[in-house]
């Protein structure tokens, strides 16, 4: 009896000794449901940035490695759940710190239960102003300020002979895509030009031949889209169906996937969207060596192309790892004040957060141009855009 | 004035498919008295082997309905003989609880085969339009507004003019009875079902051509359905079109005149409306 009592201790020490040597990430992340399409980015690009660490040889904390783990939930896109989980992450799996989820309604909500615990939360999926806007301590984000994403589109319109003169503003009614036209309407004032649409439509909707007939009638020169990928493919196949022909549309996401271009084919031609992140060989990193380097391991281990939200996720781990290094601990407090003073550079870009826990990023224009992605405009002209581009019948 | 026109068409054009989509539901329902809550997934089901079809093999879309109809009928057949004819005639509940569990295994197998890409079937045709008193008229929604059209028409004259129509309305009027006349009642159901599977296959493979397939349409169209056949009524097959147009028409007006949020509140509106003052639908005689 004895004997196995101590047996019994020294099994719980030891267990304990190894629970140490261990820091454990936790994510809430879309694996199924609507959006597993996106949610299997941050889902992969967490394995492999954890992956890569340890074999690195982990995080140093006081002069001992710790591994790092990730306990990752599939929430099903339901937002609900995704918030129970968080709250399951932190109390019974005891996860040391928080990634976070895919879209900013899902971030939003999540960001509660981090400041709540007292926990921070690095995330990599939501945008929108409303999540940092609140005075949370506990959130960083690692995608650009949403109200700035069409910044760069517009300051491209600038440069376009004619220059576009009238404006249509598209946007979903979630929380990331009503801060983007709030800030679009901005650009495009500033830049002189006249938005003549403003419309807002349910998230999901499948049917926009109302609202193309509706622009086709007051024919603004661009059409900027706000919305999801699975609405941009219904927008662009209805706007041919319906012969819509404005001299340029640009959208926030779905142009720099691959997926658009298959489910698009030849139709995928001169959208123009906007990435947060180019592989290009220029964005050093400490773990992979650069960007393009890990765009091309990423493609052989997960068997696609990796994006901006891949890429932001790796970014998210690795601010984690940086962070926990920095404060020499992991007291989620100490590592929440490292987290503020963080500064490198990574496949992603640069990593610092500001006051409101956002980093800044410039987005780069791209456009589909012969079937492939061709980056457009970044700081200045990087390739000649194709404007305006050929109505449907001349294609 | 145009612009008006022009969203009345495009309502129309698109409430044809919301018939062909809910036709299969309204018919299960009134035969079977089966809410299928699967239905979504079978249209999605559809959509996926007319997009397999067409990218595997190079199968036109539309020469590949019949194909895909054929198909669904199958799986619809085997899925009420063997595992619905486990709670014929159990309460609604059951019916309810089975169907949905139906439509979480058709979506995470979806997911698991087909994975979450979003697909389209994409003909070289896809996309073109013909002009005619200056409005435009989708090639792809006129066609498949057409086929739509024939289909439901089909069954209507199915339903009044041949045996098996006639045992099938005779069934769902009163079972003891058809019976009596010697129709074997399992086989009238499967066979209904079958048929109903048939019709979700047909509108899977013109939804994949008109917009995308993904495992998740499932429930949206489900929902949609749903309110079509309500709004329709149960009784016959041209209540589904006028609950399909009538749908349509009701969301583009919306979207043109109140704004495209509140398209789902007016159509949900209606079917609330219809519910309080006409509950056996539109066209339906009895309650």
């Amino acid at each position: 009896m004895k004997k196995t009592l101590i047996a019994l201790a020294s099994l719980l020490v030891m267990g304990q000794a190894i629970a140490q040597d261990v820091v454990t990430l936790g994510a809430s992340v879309q694996e199924t449901g609507a959006l597993a399409n996106t949610g299997r980015y941050y889902r992969d690009g967490y394995n492999f940035a954890v992956a890569k660490i340890n074999a690195k040889g982990g995080v140093k904390v006081a002069g001992k490695s710790y591994q790092l783990a990730l306990k990752i939930l599939d929430n099903q896109s339901d937002s609900n759940l995704s918030v129970r989980q968080y709250v399951q992450l932190l109390n019974q799996d005891k996860v040391n710190f928080l990634l976070g989820p895919f879209a900013s309604n899902f971030a939003l909500a999540d960001s509660s239960v981090a400041e709540k615990f007292q926990v921070p939360m690095i995330q990599g999926g939501g945008a929108s102003d409303q999540i940092f806007n609140r005075g949370y301590k506990y959130i960083f984000g690692t995608l650009p300020v949403a109200s700035r994403y069409f910044e760069s589109t517009v300051a491209m319109m600038k440069t376009l002979n004619p220059q576009p003169k009238t404006v249509a503003i598209l946007y979903a009614d979630d929380a990331f895509d009503v801060s983007v036209a709030e800030g679009t309407r901005q650009w495009v004032k500033q830049a002189g030009m006249k938005v003549i649409q403003d419309e807002r439509y349910s998230t999901n909707a499948s049917d926009f031949s109302t609202l193309i007939s509706k622009l086709r009638s007051t024919n603004p020169d661009a059409v900027l889209v706000a919305g999801h990928e699975t609405e941009v493919l219904n927008f662009i196949r209805q706007a041919k169906s319906l012969n819509f022909n404005p001299k340029m549309y640009s959208f926030t996401v779905g142009v720099p996937t691959e997926d658009f271009r298959h489910a698009l084919g030849k139709d995928a031609n001169y959208a123009f969207g906007m990435t947060s992140w180019v592989p290009s060989p220029q964005n050093k990193d400490e773990y992979f060596g650069d960007a393009k380097v890990f765009a091309s391991a990423y493609k052989a281990k997960f068997g696609y192309d990796p994006d901006y939200h891949a890429a932001s996720a790796v970014a998210d781990v690795e601010a984690f790892a940086k962070a926990i290094e920095l404060a020499n601990s992991i007291d989620p407090k100490k590592v929440r004040d490292a987290i503020t003073q963080l500064n490198f550079k990574s496949l992603y870009g640069n990593v610092a957060f500001n006051k409101e826990g956002q980093i800044s990023l410039p987005q780069t224009v791209i456009q589909v141009q012969h079937d492939a992605v061709v980056d457009i405009y970044g700081q200045s002209l990087i390739n000649k855009p194709i404007y305006p581009m050929p109505s449907w019948d001349k294609r | 004035m145009d612009l008006l026109f022009q969203v009345i068409v495009n309502g129309l054009l698109l409430g044809g498919l919301y018939a062909l989509m809910a036709l299969g539901l309204a018919l299960v329902w009134g035969v079977l008295n089966i809410v299928n809550l699967a239905h979504g997934a079978l249209i999605m089901l559809g959509g996926y082997a007319a997009y397999y079809l067409f990218t595997l093999l190079g199968i036109d879309p539309f020469l590949a309905l019949p194909l895909v109809m054929m198909m669904l009928f199958v799986l619809g057949y085997i899925l009420q003989r063997y595992v619905l004819s486990l709670i014929a005639r159990s309460p609604m509940f059951n019916t309810l609880l089975i169907t949905f569990g139906l439509d979480v295994i058709f979506m995470v197998l979806a997911q698991l085969l087909f994975t979450a890409d979003f697909r389209t079937i994409n003909p070289s045709y896809a996309g073109t339009h013909v002009t005619w008193f200056n409005l435009t008229f989708p090639t792809v929604q006129l066609f498949s507004f057409a086929v739509a059209m024939c289909l439901t028409v089909g069954l209507w004259l199915m339903m009044l003019h041949t045996r098996i129509g006639r045992a099938i309305r005779a069934t769902a009027q009163n079972l003891s009875a058809a019976r009596l006349y010697g129709v074997n009642p399992k086989q009238i159901y499967a066979l209904t079902f079958g048929i109903g599977a048939a019709l979700a296959g047909a509108a899977g493979d013109l939804y994949g051509v008109v917009s995308q397939i993904t495992p998740y349409i499932g429930a949206t169209l489900t929902a949609k359905c749903f309110a079509i056949a309500i709004i329709g009524g149960l009784e016959n097959p041209l209540g589904v079109i006028v609950g399909g147009v009538l749908l349509a028409l009701i969301e583009s007006l919306t979207a043109l005149y109140v704004g495209p949020t509140f398209v789902d509140v007016a159509s949900f509106g209606v079917l609330v409306l219809v519910l309080i003052i006409r509950p056996q639908g539109l066209l339906g005689k009895t309650a």
